[in-house]
């Protein structure tokens, strides 16, 4: 393998877990130029492979994981693997993205990708070691949580040297919310239950082993571009609090605006001082940690030294905090706990969040009976029925059998008009802030592929650009006003959500390159410097264009992927909640409420400079045409789902 | 080996020994992160490709949230040049220190299994034993660490950090595991490169933290 020019490994791995077959197939260099790797290589395999007939728990849906096209190189931050999956959450379009080692040694054991389809007849676990491939039986690692797992293979393989990805307990029981981990829990494949997928392939876990090579064509155009993506790093104000307090400092932004959405996303103030990050920091931090390549460092792992939870020691990200507050916890060592919980048990800890809040409201309307919790007092802020419920959802047991449901299902299971407490997206509970006030933020939860979410559209992008720069890129003056403005705004959307895709095609972590304090480090990063890094990489040409182009491609395919599942603009809604009810609690944006009528222009902007039915929200022949999507037009064309 | 030593000799003449100091206990944010950049790019540097494999620094990951880098010592009295049976461990002409000779190098790994730091590494593809060369005086890994976290000192700043140090632990523990600091009797049995095994977060490894 030695003297390979570029980062692509040269190989697609394919696991048939029903009929124990392995294939192993040249990757496609046009291909991969047009998809560029993450998240485009995955979403393209899984709108050819996964049809609507295909429900999210039967043996033929997909399960695919592809490292970013960058990852196993040593661009900054370059560490992040997309998993693809039609989901059991929204039943449709489905993905988590994570940092860990597992997606580097896979390139370097030769593969840019690894699908697997079928179901083994008992539980197994894949060994994959550079060439050689087998599917073994995983009978001792079953009911193991997600570090077990990950140790018991590292003994297993006799190497600290392998990557793992595991499922915890929820996983195995097909929970909607569980997740699928890497290396034990250094990583979370998060969102849209991709966890269940992987359970209902019987597939407890796969270990990596790869030696090879991870190849680069131009050393010096790579080392420049390092270079200057340190220099950027060294001069924007956003990276300095990123690595003091880890995502924590996300809890600053929150207070800024007043968008807690606690209990339930119904207060946007909330006690919120027992969580300041530097409490964290202080008290409970072990030390500033890294994903691997990452010079910003927010990773964070944090031990409680004494109390109920004594010894806890586990990974915790900003929205394991945020999503205590929507159940009304603030003890920071319950939020810790929480989190090692979830870790442990394999689930999304923003599911999770909003799940149960769902459930502490609906006991709080009287629509859960005390009967029905069995004794358990679901009540806001209660962090040992947050601990026990949690534990009951991954175990399938009593109400939390309802609750692995997820939102939307367990709410419509419930009846009594309970639907309207769920706070969810396409059947994807909510993230990140509070959309109230917020109208850009709003749409983007709306628009998202893979049902709410704020990383799929990066909506803080209106944060930090100035008027002149609203004018300039998105055509208003307005797409720089977060209250008020209008116009500019669909069109700022949907180049933000174009913007951050290239992140997931390239495995480059939001944080490092997609955040910052302004518009222009933004673009440096995101777009100029990604691109730079790629060129070196594979000794390429694409342009900026071409690579927001790529972004853009990557979106269109999701989107039809929806859109053949029946989803329409109809979908691209969020809860009642935000519009009708006032958010409460006091703070910045207290009173406030998304007004319809601002959202829909802004629909109706987003759809327009997208290419898409404004209407209908389907997107147009055209605009898929022009992407190079021809053969998804004339598919769309056939169902007559075309706009 | 005449020749050899002359050359040898005469360099010890210049700069002293220079050694990869890690961990430096300066301030909180100059602890490992774990990021491994330094793994690739002494790779990259030494065979123009991503891995780590082949890189001669590693990460050594120890406990959730504890990572410490392990460098080569550059021994006095280096235990791969003993093992090697093919004197392929030759002085290096200008650096006070030992490299591969790969001409020589059978690829046995003799020198692999007697470092006591675990440290030579193997090329798999080329099948040959890999150390440390400290990039001819500017490694690749201090250069690219974003944690600062790896230094390349000459002897006055090898003795300031070991006053420091030492210094620490005789303040008191609590500063001393605040940062990062082995225990007096650890100093005196750590290599002349302070690697400083389970001097990071000791009470998250202690309890086993997982």
């Amino acid at each position: 393998m030695a003297g390979k020019k570029g980062s692509y490994a040269g190989k697609i791995l394919r696991v048939d877990l029903s009929s124990g077959k392995v294939e192993k197939r040249d990757l496609d260099l046009e291909f991969a130029h047009k998809y560029i790797g993450g998240r485009g290589f995955g979403s393209r395999v899984l709108y050819n492979e996964v049809p609507p007939e295909v429900g999210p728990l039967d043996p033929a849906n997909r399960l695919i994981f592809t490292p970013g096209a960058l990852f196993g190189t040593a661009v900054p931050a370059a560490s992040r693997t997309t998993a693809t999956a039609k989901s059991p959450a929204t039943d449709m379009f489905g993905d988590g993205h994570s940092s860990g080692h597992w997606g580097s040694l896979l390139k370097s054991a030769g593969y840019d990708q690894l699908i697997i389809q079928g179901a083994a007849e008992k539980p197994v676990y894949l060994w994959i070691d550079n060439d050689k491939v087998e599917i073994r039986d995983a009978k001792h690692l079953w009911g193991k949580s997600n570090m077990e797992t990950n140790e018991s293979l590292l003994e297993t393989h006799g190497s600290r040297e392998i990557g793992t990805l595991s499922i915890g307990p929820a996983g195995e029981k097909k929970v909607r919310l569980a997740c699928v981990f890497s290396d034990g829990i250094m990583g979370t494949f998060a969102r849209t239950g991709i966890g269940a997928v992987m359970g209902s392939k019987n597939l407890k876990a796969v270990a990596t082993r790869g030696t090879g090579d991870v190849g680069i064509a131009d050393i010096a155009a790579f080392k420049k571009a390092y270079q200057d993506y340190l220099q950027v790093i060294s001069v924007d104000p956003y990276v300095p609090p990123a690595t003091k307090y880890g995502t924590c400092r996300f809890m600053y932004h929150r207070v800024k605006f007043g968008i807690h959405g606690a209990n339930n996303w119904r207060l946007g103030d909330f006690d919120w001082r027992p969580l300041d990050p530097e409490v964290f920091r202080s008290d409970y931090q072990i030390k500033a940690s890294a994903c691997p390549m990452c010079p910003v460092r927010c990773r964070r792992e944090y031990r409680i030294p004494a109390g109920k939870y004594a010894g806890t020691v586990t990974k915790l990200e900003w929205e394991t905090i945020a999503r205590c507050m929507t159940c009304g916890v603030n003890d920071p060592e319950a939020v810790i706990y929480f989190s090692h919980l979830c870790n442990q048990y394999g689930l999304d800890v923003e599911g999770m969040g909003d799940t149960i809040a769902f459930a502490m409201e609906c006991f709080e309307k009287g629509l859960i009976s005390a009967k029905e919790t069995e004794g358990l007092n679901l009540a806001f802020g209660n962090s040992d029925a947050l601990m026990e419920i949690t534990r009951k959802i991954a175990y399938r047991e009593g109400l939390g059998d309802l609750l692995a449901e997820g939102t939307l299902r367990a709410a419509r299971a419930i009846g009594k008009g309970a639907e309207k407490y769920a706070m969810q997206v396409k059947g994807s509970e909510m993230s990140a802030g509070d959309p109230r006030g917020m109208p850009v933020r709003a749409v983007s939860y709306a628009t998202s592929t893979r049902g709410s979410d704020h990383l799929r559209s990066n909506p803080y992008v209106e944060e930090l650009i100035t008027p002149d720069e609203g004018l300039q890129h998105f055509g208003s003056r307005e797409a720089a006003d977060i209250f008020q403005g209008i116009k500019g705004k669909g069109k700022l959307l949907a180049w933000s959500e174009n913007f951050v895709t290239i992140g997931d095609l390239l495995g480059l972590c939001k944080f490092a390159y997609y955040r910052s304090a302004t518009f222009g480090y933004l673009r440096r990063k995101g777009v100029e410097l990604a691109t730079r890094f790629y060129n070196a990489c594979n000794g390429t040409r694409l342009s900026e264009e071409e690579m927001l182009e790529a972004g853009e491609r990557a979106f269109n395919l999701e989107k039809a992927f929806n859109v053949r599942e029946g989803a329409g603009r109809e979908k691209d809604i969020i809860p009642e909640r935000f519009f009708k009810e006032a958010l409460a609690g006091g703070g910045p944006s207290n009173g406030a409420v998304v007004d319809r009528e601002k959202f829909d222009l802004i629909l109706d902007e987003y759809y327009g400079s997208r290419g898409w039915n404004e209407k209908t929200g389907l997107p147009k022949k055209e605009t898929l045409e022009k992407l190079g999507l021809a053969d998804i037009a004339a598919d769309l064309q056939q169902r007559n789902r075309l706009g | 080996m005449p020749a050899t030593r002359s050359a040898a000799g005469a360099a010890r003449k210049g700069p002293k020994r220079r050694v990869l100091y890690v961990s430096l206990p300066d301030q909180a944010d100059r602890i490992c992160s774990g990021c491994e950049t330094c793994q690739l790019m002494c790779s990259l540097e030494k065979t123009g490709a991503f891995n780590p494999k082949k890189s001669r620094v590693k990460v050594l990951p120890l406990a959730v949230g504890v990572t410490i880098p392990v460098t080569c010592q550059q021994c006095e009295d280096p235990a791969c040049q003993k093992a090697c049976p093919e004197k392929a461990i030759v002085p290096h002409p200008k650096l006070n220190l030992v490299v591969v000779d790969e001409k020589k190098c059978t690829g046995c790994q003799a020198c692999v299994g007697a470092c006591p730091y675990g440290i030579m590494a193997y090329d798999p593809e080329k099948k040959r034993a890999l150390k440390c060369d400290l990039c001819e005086g500017n490694p690749a890994c201090v250069q690219y660490c974003p944690s600062k976290v790896l230094e390349l000192a000459g002897p006055q700043r090898s003795a300031e950090i070991n006053r420091r140090r030492f210094a620490a632990v005789l303040a008191n523990e609590d500063t001393a595991a605040r940062n990062n600091v082995a225990g007096a009797e650890q100093i005196k049995t750590l290599p002349r490169t302070l690697t400083l095994l389970a001097a990071q977060a000791p009470k998250a490894i202690a309890e086993g933290g997982r």
